[in-house]
């Protein structure tokens, strides 16, 4: 956002001024300013309808009336340019009860739903999967993803790289209960689709199906669109079929998730390509109106060596995945070298172990840490026997007659180069090696293949190749073409393509009803559904971060088995019972600092949420020195940390963790209830120089003013 | 004590409470809080008749208010120049200790604003000459305001005149 405030905040702070100010002295007018400020707070609380712009509009207008004094004309000039400004910022507070500037602080947005391109609303999924709700859990996740077993086994999780429990241990496991969730609920047969629109007559065309086009084609059905996907491939899935390997992703996953969106009335036709086996022109006649392009990347990039293309032996490592995917499997070779860092290479060395390689090694021209692989893949790469070569660059393919003897590889050094943070590898003269090797596997990045794209010729691409679009919208610049994916941002992670097909759905859905796109990327939704996991200071705090279990190592060396064999039940509603639901919690460190240095108690030890100097967090030390006083409690504008009574017992609970439980004390006179013992000793602490309060009657507050205005009757001269 | 009185002639007193809603409205409170209230004591039967008393209860701002004691933050305080005990708002954090502490009721709690409120014998109204709000519109003109020592005078008026007066005495 341009601003730094966030205007709905900054048109409640006008308003409360302007009412307290004493400046608007109309009376019309100040009861205008006072509803409007109403309607206003609520927005910023999270609890704006949708009829609420409409009502401030209207009541805008009444400022304008014949013999309106000027201070009713400037108020309602105000807030009408400021609200016309920032119409889609109130909008997106009613629509989405997310503020990511943090100033409306019921609505500050959770990090790991933040962090999520397709901004999945984690903290509540997580609750509903702690409770052991499945089918909803996977209900909520697919109005946002609609793969959630997919991204549940494959996905790069940049929300756990965001999760605050992180700070206190682990990050929670956020990326595998998903698919505990999808795998229970399909199991179950309650893995359903939602209520879809009826057919509203228009028709899209999908190009890939992939996760971006799978994405696009599910939200455009359950709109009511009729949606054909066109696909190169025999498959469905794309790279999520033909780049990651079975062993990561069996196909059974893919299969029953695109059977789901099928079952939405999608039509796939499969082993057609775009541009040759359907052709624009012939798609538009068909009466399809609006096009959108997740056609991915997949085209591998040269290596650039000499002797690369004289052998056979020498192939990409996209290609070999995908003809081992879709059933070649054929060893390679005996000595494989795969080049390259990131997850394809991984994935092309591990899977040439499980066809019979009998030594893979990874030629890498940076070292271990600079890796973009995932740390999970090369550890398990390592546990299977995979050899890594680090600063390594390939020099030359050598062999003769057809058939490699071996990689001429050069020693590299890291070398910091000027306007780059990223190491630099720069060979080391005469430090010249061979690997010994028989095939020879490039796998150092793709881009995209346009072939078949000419029929959209207003459209622009950028210099690295791929497709140039407004990202709010995931427009083209060719007017009803949409594109999304790694076809828009070159090689990249199955959930961004998600939610790039996700924000093409609704940008399609308001070309084709000629509804202006919108100027800002739409925030994530938070939908609000209330289920904080309840459970004791101590629960939360020894819930550990489950092992994953893992396939035997023999067997991950040779078959395509899944690697990951999944948490059983309790341990992933253990595992979700570790969130600490930082929807509601925004950690602003109130209560701490209440407790610590306005009430001296310091009971609360939440070092967690203090960002730039975390200290120790336990949940468990608060009922060492907590008076339940409930400073915290009314001072936590999210009500995160309450005060609740219950069964006798006063609690405080932050986001449903119990962290203390003191007995209720009751009014001698009415039973009304009373702070607890804790507390009343913190008192009688205080006032202890002026009177033993041992002497006092436990009574509430009305008791003691009717009993001291009896003693006042009583001891009265009778006049 | 401060160095006012708040002076309740309850032998006019007909509890009409119009204090308690000039007070309430005065400092806009909502449900709940009453910073002076009026308990109504009996009936009961003196000398054969039902008799009732109508006790106005404001804050009487002690000498040594155990509220101010007992407040961890400093926000209930001692004004040094007439004893006025008053809460900022500002400081209180709401923990209610004061509440618990004062034996008389006379904090109240706000549950809009997570905050005590108190009766502070309206001294923004006192520092501008004013009575506060509670006395400016009682019925009956039986609460005043002033020094203390203008206000024994009524009762010790009234006293003699009882004195001197048989059929008007209840003695």
């Amino acid at each position: 956002m341009a601003e730094k405030t966030c205007p709905v905040r900054k048109t409640v702070i006008y308003l409360s001024e302007q009412i307290s100010s004493g400046y608007l002295t109309d009376p019309k007018g100040r009861r205008i300013s006072e509803q409007i400020l109403h309607l206003t707070e609520e927005i910023a609380e999270g609890a704006g309808g949708s009829d609420h712009l409409s009502a401030i509009d209207s009541l805008i207008e009444e400022y304008f009336f014949d013999t309106s004094p000027v201070q009713n004309v400037e108020t309602g000039n105000f807030l009408k340019t400021k609200i016309a400004e920032h119409r889609e910022i109130f909008q997106s507070h009613i629509e989405t009860k997310n503020c990511p500037s943090h100033d409306c602080v019921k609505l500050a947005p959770a990090p790991c739903q933040m962090a999520c391109p397709a901004g999945i609303d984690i903290p509540t999924y997580l609750s509903l999967i702690a409770e052991g709700k499945d089918a909803q859990a996977i209900e909520v996740i697919r109005r946002d993803n609609p793969l959630p077993w997919v991204c549940g086994l494959i996905c790069t999780r940049p929300c756990e790289m965001m999760c605050v429990r992180a700070r206190i241990d682990t990050p929670v496991s956020i990326k595998f209960l998903k698919a505990f969730a999808a795998e229970r609920a399909m199991s179950d047969r309650a893995y359903i689709n939602p209520e879809k629109k009826d057919f509203n007559g228009k028709k899209v065309c999908v190009v890939g199906a992939g996760p971006g086009g799978l994405s696009a084609a599910y939200y455009l059905a359950l709109m009511g669109y009729g949606v054909r996907v066109i696909e190169d491939l025999p498959v469905p899935g794309g790279m999520i079929m033909v780049g990651i390997p079975r062993y990561r992703l069996p196909r059974e996953v893919i299969d029953r998730e695109v059977a789901m969106i099928e079952d939405l009335g999608v039509e796939f036709s499969y082993s057609t390509r775009f541009g040759k086996d359907v052709t624009f022109e012939q798609l538009k006649k068909q009466g399809y109106e609006s096009f959108f392009i997740a056609i991915g990347a997949h085209k591998s990039w040269d290596l650039g060596i000499k002797g690369e293309k004289d052998f056979p032996k020498v192939f990409d490592a996209v290609k070999f995945l995908k003809d081992v995917a879709l059933g070649e499997h054929h060893v390679p070779g005996k000595h494989v070298v795969v080049i390259g860092g990131g997850n394809v290479a991984i994935d092309a060395a591990r899977t040439s172990l499980r066809l019979g390689a009998e030594e893979v090694t990874i030629a890498y021209r940076r070292s271990r840490t600079q890796m973009p692989a995932d740390i999970e893949e090369v550890e398990q790469a390592e546990e299977e026997g995979i050899e890594f070569a680090f600063l390594t660059i390939p020099k030359k393919v050598v062999g003769k007659n057809g058939i490699i003897t071996g990689l001429d590889c050069i020693k590299a050094e890291l070398i910091k180069k000027k306007g780059s943070d990223r190491l630099a590898p720069v060979p080391i003269l005469g430090k010249d090696f061979i690997i010994k090797a028989d095939a020879v596997i490039s796998a150092i990045g793709q881009y995209v293949d346009d072939e078949g794209m000419e029929a959209f010729d207003q459209m622009n691409w950028t210099r690295r190749g791929t497709i140039e679009v407004n990202h709010a919208s995931m427009e083209t610049t060719m007017p009803g073409v949409f594109a999304a994916g790694d076809a828009v941002s070159g090689p990249a992670t199955v959930i961004e393509a998600i939610g790039g097909g996700k924000r093409a759905a609704e940008a399609i859905d308001r070309y084709l009803n000629d509804i202006p796109q919108p100027r800002m990327p739409k925030l994530p939704i938070k939908y609000n559904i209330e289920t904080s996991i309840e459970m004791s200071a101590s629960r939360k705090m020894t819930l550990k971060h489950p092992e994953m279990p893992m396939l035997n190592v023999d067997r991950r060396r040779t078959m395509f088995q899944q690697v990951e064999l999944g948490y059983d039940e309790e341990s992933v509603r253990r595992e979700a019972g570790r969130c600490l639901r930082c929807d509601i919690c925004r950690r602003c460190g109130k209560c701490v600092e209440i407790c610590r240095d306005k009430m001296g108690i310091d009971a609360l030890k939440f070092g967690y949420m203090d960002f730039d100097n975390p200290s120790e967090t336990d949940f468990r030390a608060t009922s060492e020195k907590c008076i339940t006083c409930g400073a915290c409690a009314a001072n936590c504008e999210n009500h995160a940390i309450v005060i609740e009574e219950e069964d006798g017992q006063r609690m405080l609970k932050l986001c449903g963790t119990i962290l203390n439980k003191q007995d209720i004390q009751y009014c001698e006179e009415c039973n009304a209830i009373l702070p607890s013992i804790e507390y009343l000793q913190f008192i009688a602490q205080k006032t202890g120089k002026l009177t033993k309060v041992t002497e006092n009657r436990l009574l509430c507050n009305a008791c003691q003013r009717k009993l001291s205005a009896k003693i006042n009757v009583e001891t009265r001269p009778v006049t | 004590m401060s160095k006012y009185y708040l002076f309740q002639d309850i032998k006019k007193c007909i509890g009409c409470h119009a204090c308690e809603i000039q007070c309430k409205s005065n400092k806009n409170l909502p449900i709940g809080p009453k910073l002076c209230q009026i308990i109504q004591v009996g009936p009961k039967f003196i000398n054969g008749l039902p008799k009732m008393s109508f006790i106005f209860m404001p804050c009487f701002h002690c000498e040594n208010p155990w509220c101010v004691s007992a407040c961890p933050t400093g926000a209930m305080q001692k004004r040094s120049k007439d004893g006025i005990v008053f809460v900022d708002k500002d400081l209180c954090v709401g923990c209610k200790t004061c509440v618990s502490a004062c034996p008389w009721g006379a904090p109240q709690w706000n549950q809009d604003t997570g905050k005590v409120e108190k009766c502070d014998y309206c001294m923004d109204r006192i520092d501008q000459g004013l009575d506060p709000a509670c006395v400016t519109t009682c019925t009956t003109g039986c609460l005043q305001f002033g020094n203390v020592e203008e206000t024994t005078q009524i009762r010790r008026e009234r006293h003699a005149s009882a004195v001197a007066s048989l059929e008007k005495s209840s003695f």
